[in-house]
């Protein structure tokens, strides 16, 4: 990583999680429950959602009615890994349209197990606390958008083995 | 997969820039038309003998404005098609007009592009997309996603990327049309504010505003429309394809950087050329990353070794590959319906040894590779 202003440990979206007892007086929903399935109504956990190809045993995540290799139609809904390795990342300083959470954020570039990459925000490490070929792992925030009444639930990367910044991994 | 023979000899017989920079004063379809009224002019073809046009932009400027753009050269009525591919939207409706002219369909054709591209980091979904929230979607976020990986994978400093950059700067300053005409040096380059590490802000290019166009002709129809045969460059091939499946799932922002190949190997196949053949070059510089990865797409240089031709020179001017010779998008900046075409003017240009301060010496062939979202890649081989 180059120089540059120091990342604020911990993105954002820990600032705007609210309270349990808030959270529930709001309408909690996964940010794409075509890509991220909540496992409770509170959004505590979840899992990531892709098909599986009975024709070419290809997976993607996300939604699917075709297969993206060999365009077969005959998909079987897959809930892929909660783990991936870290493929790239990098630190954004300038933020897209859209961005509810603070700045700078790092973004991930995770390889699942079954072959998807999946981009998001890594949270809870510092990132001279990430390397390429990491094990990442799935983590879920709660981000309430300004003047919005729903509180998206938004699937992220952390490290599987909390860095030395952060050693209890939940600073 | 088969590839459609090209019937007819085509020639890109006119070229004609706008200057790319910031025109707020004027609208797109005046960036447009001062374009094509380049182009016409450069080769002497009248408006009234073009007998299609293709116009490629991509941001919303009210419908039909190919047609906004053109009407006031006369309502011939004549088909204008407007195309939207992305980034490479200027060189689609290239690509469509060399189309039309090789099956047969027409002899003259116009292939025109402009945007003018707002402030700011560049989107790909739409504003409701749940990846505004996801925090993917943005289009350097990318291409340092990519950057981090080459550093990694070849071992390469950070100095064989802001060298790309202090390249283009030279290149676009011996270039009037160019939006970025100062200089740069490697550490001005490196520690220019990063915008998402390890790219800094001089290592992407631009958003920018301008228009490009070119006037395509049957060369067996040269002389029906007294066109200086001398002037004409030959399309030696005009190649289009989109992402092809590469196993990283359904995620578009998860692109590979190698998706430039398979149009690269059509292109190379329909020319009858090699990449030893290629005098020069232009790519989709967006970020200095891609110039690297797309010139080993290309096939010019090995796959992890474009770095070490960044730092040696040798894709300088005065290189034997000599890339992105006006400045390409980092320093040109990228209008993105113009974009291709632009390309394709720099070539052309080149090629009719009209470069000036910047002319490759005896070049006889160059390739302009263009990419865009949905993983669209165009490359176009031009040669005496």
């Amino acid at each position: 990583m180059g120089a540059g202003p120091a990342l604020t440990p911990m993105g954002s979206c820990r600032k705007l999680a609210l309270p349990m007892t808030q959270q529930t007086r709001h309408k909690v929903q996964s940010v794409d429950p075509r890509r991220l399935k909540l496992a409770d109504p509170a959004g505590t956990s979840g899992v990531l959602l892709g098909f599986q190809c009975r024709q070419c045993g290809v997976q993607v995540f996300g939604p699917a009615t075709y297969c993206q290799s060999c365009t077969s139609n005959d998909l079987a809904p897959v809930e892929l890994s909660q783990r991936g390795i870290l493929y790239s990342f990098t630190v954004v300083r300038v933020p897209p349209a859209g961005w509810p959470g603070a700045v700078p954020y790092i973004l991930g570039q995770v390889e699942l197990p079954e072959g998807p990459h999946v981009l998001a925000e890594v949270i809870d490490c510092a990132p001279t606390g990430l390397k390429i070929g990491m094990e990442m792992a799935l983590a879920l925030t709660h981000v309430q958008a300004e003047g919005s009444e729903v509180v998206r639930v938004v699937y992220k990367w952390r490290p599987q083995t909390p860095s030395a910044n952060f050693p209890e991994g939940k600073p | 997969m088969t590839l459609l023979s090209p019937g007819r000899e085509v020639v890109v017989a006119g070229v004609g820039l706008h200057p790319f920079g910031r025109f707020r004063d004027k609208d797109l379809a005046t960036l447009a038309r001062d374009a094509v009224v380049a182009a016409l002019g450069d080769c002497g073809v009248p408006w009234k003998d073009i007998q299609a046009a293709w116009f490629g932009h991509v941001y919303y400027h009210g419908m039909s404005v190919g047609e906004t753009a053109l009407a006031p050269l006369g309502l011939t009525g004549i088909p204008i098609i407007n195309v939207e591919n992305a980034c490479s939207s200027g060189s689609t409706a290239f690509w469509q007009a060399y189309w039309s002219i090789a099956s047969g369909l027409y002899d003259l054709a116009l292939a025109f592009g402009a945007e003018k591209v707002p402030s700011g980091p560049v989107t790909v979904t739409a504003a409701d997309s749940p990846d505004r929230y996801i925090g993917g979607d943005h289009m350097m976020a990318g291409y340092a996603l990519r950057a981090q990986r080459y550093l990694a994978e070849t071992g390469a400093p950070l100095a064989a990327l802001g060298q790309v950059a202090v390249k283009a700067r030279q290149n676009a300053a011996l270039n009037p049309y160019a939006h970025r005409k100062d200089t740069y040096t490697l550490e001005e380059v490196l520690n220019s504010r990063l915008v998402a590490d390890p790219l800094t802000l001089f290592q992407c290019c631009p958003t920018s505003e301008g228009a490009a166009a070119a006037v395509l002709c049957a060369r067996e129809c040269l002389g029906q429309y007294r066109l200086d045969g001398r002037r004409a460059v030959r399309v030696a091939a005009a190649a289009l394809t989109s992402g092809r499946y590469n196993g990283k799932g359904s995620d578009h922002s998860a692109f590979s950087p190698y998706r430039t190949e398979p149009a690269a190997l059509q292109a190379y196949e329909m020319a009858g050329l090699g990449p030893e053949d290629v005098d020069l070059v232009q790519v989709h510089d967006a970020a200095t990353i891609g110039e690297l990865q797309q010139l080993e797409a290309l096939h010019l240089l090995p796959v992890g070794e474009a770095w070490r031709a960044s730092l040696e020179g040798r894709t300088a001017l005065a290189g034997d590959i000599p890339c992105n010779t006006d400045g390409g998008l980092l320093a040109m900046g990228h209008p993105f319906g113009a974009t291709g075409i632009r390309m394709v003017h720099e070539t052309v240009t080149q090629l009719r040894g009209e470069a000036g301060p910047r002319q490759v010496p005896d070049a006889r062939a160059g390739v302009a590779q263009c990419s865009g979202a949905g993983d669209v890649t165009t490359v176009i081989i031009l040669a005496k």
